[in-house]
């Protein structure tokens, strides 16, 4: 026992070590998270699993911000859960400093989720109503006092106040005295308190009014220049996920479909579910709508306890052939674009990818 | 004209004071158009709805002032009863939770079914089958034998679906849709929204389509209302409004979506709050958030001004409308 409190010392010290722009921070490889699916009450027996997750690589650079995209249920969620270790993976490696964390437990995981933070959707129920605002972000320093001794603490919460743009004399006050807007800015003064360097965001601005959400995008942006933090934006509104991020994955039914540079996936799109999901977001300009490349999927999501066979996209696709039912498309570049000086040239899981410009087409 | 909303006030009593809702609504909406309301959380749009469906709780709420108009006859003037057969005959709602608007121990059969048997006095059989036919006319698939389902075996969008079979069932004249695709995916939701765009030109139906995203309201919305705390900042044909805002909250609006087909600099945010419904601003209920306000914003409410550069009809409650169209 002695020596694994000695190993989990020597990793939490190995990960104090900063990593430079441009480097890898985070890098996840195979990613799986089956929920088992289970029948009868004393005697339970597994009789299938739910594949939230199924085998998701990708890579997270310092300073970056990466948008993850798709329906509910496609499991971009449980991706952020896995992460942050709060859900064991059931499969697949998250490297953070060369760390394998899904292997980790005790002072090593806990040095990790100093390092990863997290801004929940929510603002109304992810913020505990019988606690003031000095106690809801104070609370990250009982965790883990070594970044604020006691004497210092109130002090920093209004320093964290200001920098997310609250009245630092507001620190006394409950979550029901503020607007929405105003709740997900202590969300994100939570998330910041101890100088993470990556912040997970789960939808962070989706519970939030047209002009409030402006604000907060804003100020996501201002704080990670200003601390150089790397993001994983997960949201379901395309048109934010590009405003705010650099690369994009898109996901559907526990796979990555395609990942790439926001120009890649946005003006460049070469998976038949991106170009749909493209398509389908109305776009506010009345002048296009009459012209504008409207692919209508037909169906709803299959189930994720029972994905079709070969391409998880095949059962709505419009280009599915045989080939798509017995083979499972692999995420790479594709092989007509490989080598070639193209935007289409990023990864796509298609056997067919085709480039195809739904957003600007009039 | 089919209906029209004039000087609608309504109130809720709450512990804390007065809360002014909606504080002189008028619009109107033809057969066949389609009016978007647009609005924030708070700003009113879905009170009015309510009040012109009937469906106002109240109290705590109050109709303190105002007239509606469907076809001519003011429905506040109504007895219960009376507006009873107007409700879901003459005019019907969707809703934005399907899941919450189903019961969720009646299959959805038994659900469409009873607007037959209600309204219509049918037989339940034949209720049954009237039932059948609107699941296909909604393209659910496999409608004979889904009729028999209850509503958590359907998907969100299907759910949705049944809900627009359910306000179709009577063929009304109106139909007022409150955020009808907000808790839906966006693949569904173009589905949706192009269903009830068809099925609304098949009957001419008036549409009142209330929502908080501009991009839908640009794919469907033939004139559009912006409301904020409780009144109508703008009202325009969708084209005009989206070339040349003449409303500053609405301009703010636009200009703070950011765009699917380019990247973009910073975004434009309205600063400040929504206003506080019990205690809305003195004058433009906008001024304190607005970066046009002058000392006029602060004492005098601003009318709604008729645009008059403008081809089509169209009004801004703004005093400088001119500069903002132009600005």
């Amino acid at each position: 026992m002695a020596d694994l409190s000695k190993n989990d010392e020597a990793v939490a010290a190995a990960l104090d070590v900063p990593v430079q722009r441009g480097e890898p921070i985070l890098q996840v490889r195979n990613l799986q998270k089956h929920f088992p699916l289970t029948q009868g009450i004393l005697f339970k027996k597994q009789v299938g699993a739910v594949k939230a997750v199924d085998g998701v690589s990708f890579d997270l650079y310092q300073g970056e911000t990466l948008g993850i995209v798709g329906e509910s249920g496609c499991g971009k969620s449980t991706v952020a859960k896995l992460l942050m270790n709060l859900e064991r993976a059931t499969a697949g490696e998250v490297f953070y400093k060369g760390q394998d964390i899904t292997k980790l437990s005790g002072r090593a995981l806990k040095a990790v989720r100093r390092n990863i933070q997290m801004v929940f959707q929510d603002p109304y129920t992810s913020l505990n109503p019988r606690m003031t605002v000095g106690d809801i972000i104070g609370e990250t320093f009982d965790i883990h006092p070594e970044v604020a001794p006691k004497g210092e603490r109130r002090r920093k919460v209004q320093e964290l106040l200001d920098v997310v743009g609250l009245n630092p004399e507001y620190i006394n006050r409950y979550p029901h005295q503020f607007s929405g807007g105003q709740r997900q800015r202590i969300g994100i003064a939570r998330g910041l308190a101890l100088n993470p360097e990556i912040i997970i965001c789960d939808e962070p601005v989706s519970a939030l009014d047209v002009s409030v959400q402006a604000q907060v995008i804003n100020l996501m942006e201002k704080l990670q220049d200003e601390f150089n933090l790397s993001y994983i934006f997960i949201a379901h509104d395309l048109s934010i996920v590009r405003h705010i991020s650099d690369r994009v994955g898109v996901m559907y039914l526990g796979k990555l479909a395609e990942i790439g540079t926001d120009s890649e996936i946005y003006d460049h799109p070469t998976h038949p579910y991106t170009q749909a999901l493209l398509s389908a977001v109305p776009v506010p300009d009345p002048q296009a709508r009459a012209n504008r490349d409207r692919i209508i999927l037909t169906g709803d999501v299959p189930s994720p306890a029972n994905p079709p066979s070969g391409c998880r996209f095949r059962t709505r696709c419009w280009k599915a052939q045989e080939k798509c039912s017995t083979e499972m498309p692999v995420l790479a570049i594709p092989e007509r674009f490989r080598g070639q000086d193209t935007l289409a040239a990023h990864e796509s899981a298609c056997h067919f990818a085709e480039e195809r410009d739904v957003v600007h087409a009039s | 004209m089919l209906l029209e909303v004039r000087d609608l006030h309504v109130e809720f009593h709450t512990r804390d004071g007065v809360a002014k809702a909606v504080n002189g609504v008028n619009y109107s909406v033809d057969s066949g158009e389609t009016l978007a309301v647009l609005g924030e959380s708070g700003s009113g749009k879905s009170v009015t709805a309510q009040a012109i469906m009937g469906i106002l709780d109240m109290p705590p709420g109050k109709i303190s002032g105002g007239e509606i108009l469907f076809q001519g006859q003011d429905l506040l003037k109504l007895k219960e009863e009376e507006r009873r057969k107007v409700r879901g005959a003459k005019m019907a709602m969707i809703f934005q939770d399907a899941l919450s608007s189903l019961n969720p121990v009646l299959s959805v059969g038994e659900q469409l079914g009873e607007m037959f048997v209600v309204h219509k006095g049918m037989s339940k059989k034949d209720a049954r089958a009237q039932a059948v036919e609107l699941m296909d006319r909604v393209r659910i698939p496999a409608a004979k034998e889904r009729v028999g389902q209850y509503p958590h075996q359907f998907s969100g969008g299907m759910r949705q679906r049944i809900m627009i079979a359910m306000a179709l069932a009577l063929e009304p004249e109106l139909i007022i849709a409150d955020e009808p695709t907000t808790a839906l995916d966006v693949t569904v939701q173009a589905q949706v929204m192009d269903l009830l765009a068809e099925l609304q030109r098949e009957y001419n139906m008036g549409l009142i389509l209330i929502t908080h995203d501009l991009g839908v309201v640009a794919d469907v919305a033939d004139n559009i209302a912006v409301m904020y705390a409780g009144r109508i900042v703008e009202k325009a044909p969708v084209h005009e409004i989206y070339k040349a805002p003449a409303h500053p909250y609405t301009r703010g609006l636009l200009d703070s979506i950011p765009r699917l087909d380019q990247k973009g600099q910073e975004l434009y945010a309205i600063k400040g709050l929504p206003p506080n419904l019990l205690a809305i601003p003195p004058g433009c209920a906008f001024n304190p958030r607005c970066p046009m306000a002058q000392d006029v914003c602060r004492t005098d409410v601003p009318p709604l001004y008729e645009v008059t550069e403008s081809p089509a009809p169209r009004s801004s409650a703004c005093h400088f409308w001119k500069e903002c169209l132009h600005g």
